[in-house]
Formats: C-alpha cells, structure tokens, sequence
C-alpha cells in the first residue's frame, strides 16, 4: 500500500500530465475516498496553471469570438423570469413528488449509497490491482536484471555514519539499468529520505538516481532506468536528504558508498 | 507576497454563473481569459489555425459543463487551462501519430515559458500585476526544473521521454519535476 507521501508525488506529477498510467489510474483510486489527497491534487493543478499564465497573452482574432458566441446554442441561456417561472412549478411539483414518492426516494438514496460504496471499493482495487501489476512488472524486470549474463554486480559499503551499511548494485550495462539493494541502514526520520547519487566521470556534479525509505529492519530496494553509461559511472552513494529528495546532495556524510 | 498579489490571483469566479446559462458571465469570462488560453495553444501546437479551433472547443466544453466546476477546488483559469492544455495536447498527439509535424526533432529545448509574440492590445493592469507575480514565482525555479515541467506540460512528454531527451536518468527527471511542482505549489499557497 502506498503512503500519502508517495501519493503526493505522484500528484505533482499527474498535475502535468506526467504521472505514468498505472501510478496515475492508481491515485485516481485512491482520490475517491481521500480528501486530503484530493486537495493536494487540486492544489497541484492551480499550480500548474501557472505554467500557462507565466506565457504572454495573445489575443485571438475577433473572428474567433464571434465564431464561438454563435456556435453557443443560446437556446440554453434561461431567461431570468422564465426561470423563476419554471422553478416554481418544479417547487410545486416537488411538493408532491416526496409526498407521494417519499418513502421510495429513502431506498433509492440508501440503495444508491450501497452502490456508490461498492464502485468505490471496485475502483480502490482496481487501482490496487493495477499497483500489483505494476509492481509484478518491476519484479520481473529487476530479475531480468538479476539474471542476465552481463549483469555486474558492485558492492557499496557502509561509511563512517553507518558502518554496518551495506548494499549491492545489480547492473546490467546493456540495458542501461540496475537493481540496487540496501541492507542495516538506519531508519530514516518521516521527513528524510535517501537519495541514491551516481558520480559520473563526465560530470563534475553528482546526479540523483532516486528516493528511497527503509523498512524497520533497515532494508530497501530501488531500481534505476535509463543510466549513463557504464563507462562514465564512477561510482555510487547515497545521503539523507530532505523528504522528497533534492538536486544536489546538502551534505557529504554517505551512508554507503563504492566505485564501480 | 504582496497585497497586490493577493487581489491580482483571487479573482471572484464567473463560472458558477455560466452554469446558470447566463451569457454576460460567459462573454466576460472569454474577455478575462481567452488571451491566456490562445497563447497557451500557441505555445503547444505552434499552429494559429490549430489553436483557434482548440480555444474554440475550450469554450463550447466550458459552457456545456460549466455546472461540474467546483470553486472550491480551484479558480476559473486554472479549470479552463486545464481543458485547453489536456484537448491541446491531444491533439498535438494526434498530429504526432500522423507524423504532420516537421520540426519535431529539432525542437529547442528552452526553459523560458515565454511566447515571442506579444498581445497588441493594452494590458488589464490586473493580468498584468499577476502575470508579474507568477513569473517571479516560476523564476524561483531552477533552469533544469523549469526545463523538466515544460517538456511535460508543453510538450506532452513521458517522463521516461523527458529522461531520453535530456539524457539523464529516470529518477533524476522524476525528482526534479516532483520538486518543481512542490516549489510552485508552495509559492502559489503563499500569494493565496
């Protein structure tokens, strides 16, 4: 099950579009029964609108106006009287609807909230569902990773604040990927996270290849797309940083380090 | 943030109105956002014709579920750039499978948001206090930030897309949109 957190990342990113299907179809799932979650996807769509309102206004021609005002069916516009007229007689007509109707209006609510409940169930286990396959999916590519003959595996060793540390890199240079297991690290703080760095000899800063949190026991497990190539890895690190990682490492203090 | 900022984002909201058929409320919220919008489609299709018929389907969409929008959740512009980038993008996308567009490949790669051509006509002093207010906000964002966001939202792209084309690796590209997003969603909390 995934937490707020990582909801919320994902949030950032269906906010423009960027959210992968299965990670988007999954808060989707899991928007319809949580409120704060809606609320920060919203927050997060405001946002992105100002991508679009940072751009220069161009007016479109007036062509264009005219041309949309006529396609509005204005059949649609209520009169302000008509209306007042109109919701009258629905009033009245209301009246007498729950009087007559009541008692079956009570069942068709009660039946709709059962029926809304188990579309939300549906939803919250297809999203799950989806989470498992991808999940599955990710599996199955780590142990490809695994498995291959080219795989090269380095060892990352703890460092002066996690002696105990250690961690294994599974990489598969064709493929450009590896699966990258920790063992004994520390807890990290709710509003901490690892982040994993490859130091590359191309480039001068180091560049992050994911997040990650630990189990209670100190375990955890991250898999890296697209990698430089393996000649220009030098080596690998990771670091705590601020909950939801940052561009450039704030601190030199490695948890696990080593070079390939 | 400054006062001016404040009045400058929270404009009273017409669509509840439009919702409610009427046509003045409409006329003023074309008025109040349609430059907005048609530079927005500009910038994803890089095509007017094609982006006078997406601002025109933004609108006929608006007026027909104008009753879905719920003010609470956000403001009028935020719901219509979100009509107009989602149609905008599709149809960039369509237009990708039919293989229309030529300069896809050679597509600079910039971090500026900024549209060369300028509206000809005055200013509201309003948009314009506000249009200050979110560029200063966007400017906070570092250039490799900005970059990530606007392959996504301009340009439609994947992460992974965004990974290949800048070179970098997936999880990089994922933080840094991640991070840009949580700065911008910050920002604009502060000048609410």
């Amino acid at each position: 099950m995934m937490s707020h957190d990582q909801y919320d990342a994902i949030a950032a990113l269906d906010a423009i579009g960027a959210a992968d299907a299965d990670e988007a179809s999954a808060l989707h799932a899991h928007l319809a029964s949580c409120p704060d979650c809606r609320r920060a996807r919203d927050e997060y769509a405001e946002a992105a609108s100002l991508l679009a309102r940072d751009l220069d206004p161009v007016d479109p021609p007036r062509q264009l106006r005219d041309r949309i005002f006529k396609s509005i069916d204005r059949g649609n516009v209520v009169d302000a009287r008509e209306r007042f007229g109109i919701s009258r007689w629905w009033m009245a007509a209301a009246v007498v609807f729950l009087a007559l109707w009541g008692w079956r209006e009570l069942s068709v609510r009660m039946m709709r909230e059962k029926v809304n409940s188990r579309d939300a169930d549906i939803r919250r286990l297809a999203g799950q569902n989806q989470l498992l396959t991808a999940r599955n999916e990710k599996l199955s590519a780590e142990m490809a990773s695994l498995a291959s003959r080219d795989t090269r595996t380095i060892a990352l060793t703890g460092q002066q604040v996690s002696p105990s540390a250690s961690a294994k890199v599974f990489l598969e240079p064709q493929q450009r990927r590896a699966v990258v297991f920790f063992y004994n690290l520390p807890p990290n703080a709710a509003d901490k996270s690892y982040q994993l760095w490859i130091l590359r000899a191309d480039q001068p800063k180091p560049q992050s290849a994911g997040i990650f949190d630990v189990t209670p026991s100190g375990a955890a497990s991250i898999s890296i797309e697209n990698l430089p190539l393996a000649t220009e890895i030098k080596g690998l690190a990771v670091t705590l940083e601020p909950k939801g990682g940052v561009e450039q490492p704030t601190n030199t203090n490695f948890f696990v380090a080593g070079s390939t | 943030m400054t006062a001016a900022m404040n009045t400058s984002v929270q404009t009273s909201s017409l669509l509840p109105a439009v919702a409610h058929g009427d046509m003045g409320a409409f006329e003023q919220l074309y008025d109040r956002h349609s430059s907005t919008l048609y530079a927005l489609l500009l910038r994803i299709l890089s095509n007017p014709d094609d982006a006078q018929e997406v601002l025109q389907e933004t609108f006929v969409k608006a007026w027909t579920n104008a009753k879905m929008f719920d003010s609470v959740r956000g403001s009028d512009v935020a719901w219509l750039i979100s009509i107009a980038r989602s149609r905008g993008i599709d149809r960039l996308r369509s237009r990708r499978i039919r293989g229309d567009r030529e300069d896809e490949a050679g597509r600079e790669i910039s971090g500026s948001f900024g549209f060369v051509e300028k509206r000809t006509g005055a200013d509201d002093a309003i948009q314009s206090e506000e249009r200050s207010a979110v560029r200063s906000a966007l400017a906070e964002l570092p250039e490799s930030q900005r970059v990530a966001l606007a392959l996504a939202y301009f340009e439609g792209l994947s992460q992974s897309e965004i990974a290949e084309r800048l070179g970098e690796p997936l999880g990089t590209i994922k933080t840094r949109m991640q991070l840009g997003m949580k700065k911008l969603r910050e920002r604009l909390k502060a000048f609410r």
